[in-house]
């Protein structure tokens, strides 16, 4: 694909007061493979060609994946002639203009210079080991490179590029099931035979399951397991909602309504994680906080709704949790008894307003009484306000990167709300 | 189109035990009002081709959005490259793939306006007008409304000398008014999912009538009671909000590669095990679910899958009894099937096609009974319309589920409207409580647009339906 082509077509051809253009193009090799075998295995570049159009405030948008003359030319054709049949938006706001970026680093040499044979031979050796324990493993092996580039009318031009390697495991011994998950951008830090030892550790764990009905009781969330609950509660922060009266947050900015030892971040200074250096919105990523020591300090806002009412527009582009230094042998000694939570599964909201969530364990909980962890348990419902659960942090561990787009530390939570129980 | 032979020949001269094409052109329309700002009135379209190639007990799938006899070829042998890659991995377990024979075939979704040739103009105005008839009520502070057109255009050829040209267009209209009081904030949505129909069908739903209707109950709901203390209850659920407990407990579970475990990592495994086909009792007697991809407006009716397979129509459930499966060409072998049910389907060109839930549906009951009646029949229980929060372990045994608008029934009448309801479940218990459902003039589809499966993650398109269902001792109550 030639973008410079793209652009400069697009330039000379669009006819209209505003426009804002975004080409993605990517790469992947992905590897699926299940129960020691490999089920799926594709690969290939994909395109996408987004533009934007407004003339006064009638605006149009249209997406293709096709880069020639021609297809470019129907693009703006059918964009403009939308915008033309479009009502006045009363929400228009222009394309954004000049922006400073941050300088990152999203790319990885050791990632782009992975070899499908490579690939390949992390699957099978991920189920020699899984064989050599008679047990099976499922996961999947991915590599994706990808370039966003976006300009606008305004004079908005900025380019992101990004590798991220993944490599996903779930084993199946006997009853025991049990998940690893490696996520970054950067494929030189993958250990398989440490992401496995830990995959073989937790197994090893689970295998004494006992019965456990479900309680208010203490838990320690391990980080992918908040991870997915905070992006989840992320979700109902956004501003205009709030503002709208839809979520539990209508009212409370700069209020304390998350715990004191909880603050939340997105961040351009770590460099684990990713950064996209701009959104789709054409919004430059810098240094937010969301939640300072308990306080919510920012909600997410488009930039229609931050102009009305006056706030910076901005929408997490990943998370950080500052933690603390509490190990998991700690925190289990602070309460008498809990659970260990590796992972959530199907998060859903139930009462948008409440900000209560609805959701199951996932590849292993473990039950610890005096300081000590006696056995594993079936898996368990919860129905949660997390923003209410964070108020209920007794302890943080060290923040580790949990996905490509996230860093957060393992907490103990006291009264976590478990509603039902399942047979496994 | 000349790049089918062109694949099909050079898979087979290197080599390919079996391999096929699938070139397809996806087009998009959605238009999306927030009060009265169209927020999207966005047209896309997805033009490429995926080749898949079997070869020694594997898979390689490999696209493309270059069309030239380069890129074609060079796709196919990437495809065969990767394909040996795994099948390195599959030495000791070889994928095979049940027997199927070759079709010429065209297939058109039936449709008497093609919703693409409406002008924009015209989609616009009616959501603008069912907004404005929403934020005419006092308490409404959200007015949304959307509507989604979809067409894919696919070319498939294989090695069987299978030549298919499918076109399968879809519409799915939604309408949801949000209304705000006493420090409470409810929404109820208008939503029947989505049907492989032309515009005709937007025309006769006349939705700017639905939107004084569904502005209306939310701020009824927002008002309403709520229901205290789980215990258990009868319910009454209606044909747009079973569609996706079913599709949850019923559907996903018979996907046979959830049985085998291909989706351990991810979108998890099932309960339903082969050694319980034929004798493991999931419902009671009249419990009879049957997948079909031959249903007329049915989401998964598009004449023949992406393996080439026909649709078909088969029992999943028969008198409460675990039937048989939805099976693809590489997952029936896997159970010494030697026929595929015809479900493995891809969302885009970019896609490997993967087993997917067929429409699937709950027969009526063979006896007459209206809504009305069953309802007369129920001394306490609550009635629920619509969909809400759902969630469903990852072995598809314990759920919980809300709904979009309850009302309380006591001696046979619907006393009082409820919010914030939930009930627990589990399978078989859910489906074996199942006492009544009412007969053939009551039953509804209801169009599933966004069954989210897979890695890399992909969404599909189904129809579930059924008549109104009475179920027995299930646990109901408020949240929390």
């Amino acid at each position: 694909m030639n973008r410079e082509f793209i652009e400069q077509y697009i330039r000379q051809h669009c006819s209209a007061d505003d426009y804002t253009c975004t080409i993605d193009e990517s790469d992947s090799h992905e590897t699926r493979f299940a129960q020691n075998g490999i089920t799926q295995h594709l690969a290939g570049p994909k395109v996408r060609i987004e533009l934007s159009v407004s003339f006064g405030a009638k605006r149009g948008k249209s997406l293709i994946n096709q880069d020639d003359e021609e297809s470019l030319a129907k693009l703006i054709k059918a964009v403009e002639e939308n915008a033309h049949l479009a009502p006045e938006d009363p929400e228009h706001v222009p394309s954004v203009g000049p922006a400073e970026l941050p300088e990152v680093q999203n790319c990885s040499d050791a990632t782009q210079a992975l070899t499908p044979e490579q690939m390949v031979n992390i699957v099978q050796k991920s189920i020699d080991k899984a064989k050599a324990m008679d047990a099976t493993v499922s996961g999947m092996c991915e590599k994706h490179y990808s370039t966003n580039y976006m300009f606008t009318k305004n004079g908005f031009t900025a380019v992101d590029n990004r590798t991220t390697f993944g490599h996903s495991m779930t084993l199946k011994k006997g009853e025991v099931e049990t998940k690893v998950s490696y996520e970054a951008k950067d494929f030189a830090a993958f250990n398989l035979d440490d992401e496995f030892a830990r995959l073989a550790s937790q197994a090893e764990a689970l295998a004494h399951q006992k019965p456990f009905d479900a309680q208010k009781i203490a838990v320690i969330l391990r980080p992918p397991a908040l991870n997915e609950l905070m992006w989840y509660m992320n979700w109902m922060m956004n501003r205009r909602q709030s503002d709208e009266g839809l979520t539990p947050f209508t009212g409370m900015l700069d209020k304390k309504c998350f715990g004191e030892n909880f603050s939340l971040y997105s961040t351009i200074m770590n460099p684990e994680i990713l950064i996209p250096r701009f959104n789709m919105l054409g919004l430059p990523s810098k240094e937010t906080s969301w939640v300072e020591r308990g306080v919510l300090k920012n909600m997410p806002a488009d930039r229609y709704w931050a102009q009305k009412v006056g706030c910076e527009a901005q929408f997490p582009f990943n998370m950080y949790i500052p933690g603390e230094d509490s190990s998991e042998e700690q925190m289990m000694k602070m309460v008498p008894r809990g659970l260990i939570i590796n992972r959530f599964w199907y998060i859903r909201p139930v009462d948008m307003k409440r900000g209560e969530l609805t959701g199951m364990t996932r590849d292993g909980v473990l039950f610890f009484e005096n300081g000590i962890v006696k056995h594993a348990v079936n898996n368990l419902r919860f129905n949660e306000i997390p923003h209410e659960m964070t108020q209920r942090i007794l302890a943080l561990g060290t923040s580790q990167l949990s996905s490509a787009y996230a860093v957060v530390p393992p907490i103990l939570v006291q009264d976590f709300n478990f509603v039902d129980k399942t047979s496994f | 189109m000349k790049y089918l032979d062109l694949a099909m020949n050079a898979a087979n001269s290197l080599g390919a035990e079996y391999a096929d094409i699938r070139i397809q052109r996806t087009t998009d329309q959605r238009i999306l009002m927030r009060n009265l700002s169209l927020k999207s009135a966005d047209t896309q379209v997805v033009d490429g081709y995926g080749i898949r190639i079997f070869k020694d007990g594997a898979w390689g799938f490999a696209h493309n959005n270059v069309y030239s006899d380069e890129a074609v070829l060079a796709t196919v042998k990437r495809a065969f490259d990767i394909a040996i890659l795994s099948a390195k991995v599959n030495k000791d377990k070889k994928l095979c793939l049940a027997p199927e024979r070759s079709y010429i075939a065209t297939y058109r979704t039936p449709v008497k306006i093609d919703p693409f040739e409406v002008p924009l103009s015209e989609k616009v105005d009616l959501l603008m007008e069912v907004n404005r008839n929403m934020l005419a009520f006092d308490g409404i502070r959200q007015a949304m409304s959307y509507i989604i057109m979809h067409k894919d255009e696919k070319l498939f050829a294989s090695t069987l000398g299978t030549r298919l040209d499918i076109t399968y267009i879809y519409i799915d209209p939604i309408i949801t008014a949000t209304a705000v009081a006493d420090g409470d904030s409810q929404s109820r949505t208008f939503d029947e999912g989505g049907r492989t129909v032309g515009w005709e069908w937007i025309q006769e739903l006349n939705l700017a009538d639905k939107a004084k209707q569904v502005a209306q109950e939310s701020l009824i709901k927002v008002k309403a009671d709520t229901l205290g203390a789980e215990q258990r209850r009868t319910l009454i659920l209606d044909p747009n909000h079973l569609g996706l407990t079913m599709h949850e407990s019923v559907g996903h579970p018979t996907e046979l590669d959830r049985v085998l475990g291909w989706e351990a990592d991810f979108a998890g495994v099932s309960f339903a095990t082969p050694e319980k086909l034929k004798n493991f009792r999931y419902g009671s007697e009249i419990v009879n679910f049957v997948g079909d991809n031959t249903l007329s407006e049915g989401m998964a009716t598009m004449g023949f899958d992406d393996d080439g397979v026909p649709g078909q129509k088969w029992y999943i459930i028969k008198d409460g009894i675990l039937n048989e499966y939805g099976t693809t060409r590489d997952t029936a072998m896997e159970i010494g099937l030697n026929y595929s049910r015809g479900c493995n389907r891809a969302t885009y060109y970019f896609d490997q096609p993967i087993n997917r839930i067929p429409n699937l549906y709950l027969l009526p009951g063979t006896k007459p009974l209206s809504p009305a009646e069953l309802i007369a029949d129920t001394d306490e229980g609550v009635y629920i319309q619509g969909r809400g929060s759902f969630s469903i372990d990852q072995h598809r045994v314990n759920f919980q589920f809300g709904g979009d608008f309850f009302w309380e029934i006591k001696n046979g009448k619907l006393v009082r409207p409820l919010k914030k309801i939930l009930y627990k479940s589990c399978n078989p218990e859910f489906w074996n409580s199942c006492d009544a459902i009412c007969d053939e003039r009551f039953w509804r589809p209801f169009g599933v647009v966004n069954c989210g499966k897979g890695q890399p993650s992909q969404t599909a398109r189904m129809t579930h339906g059924s008549a109104p269902a009475r179920f027995r001792n299930i646990r109901v109550g408020g949240s929390q």
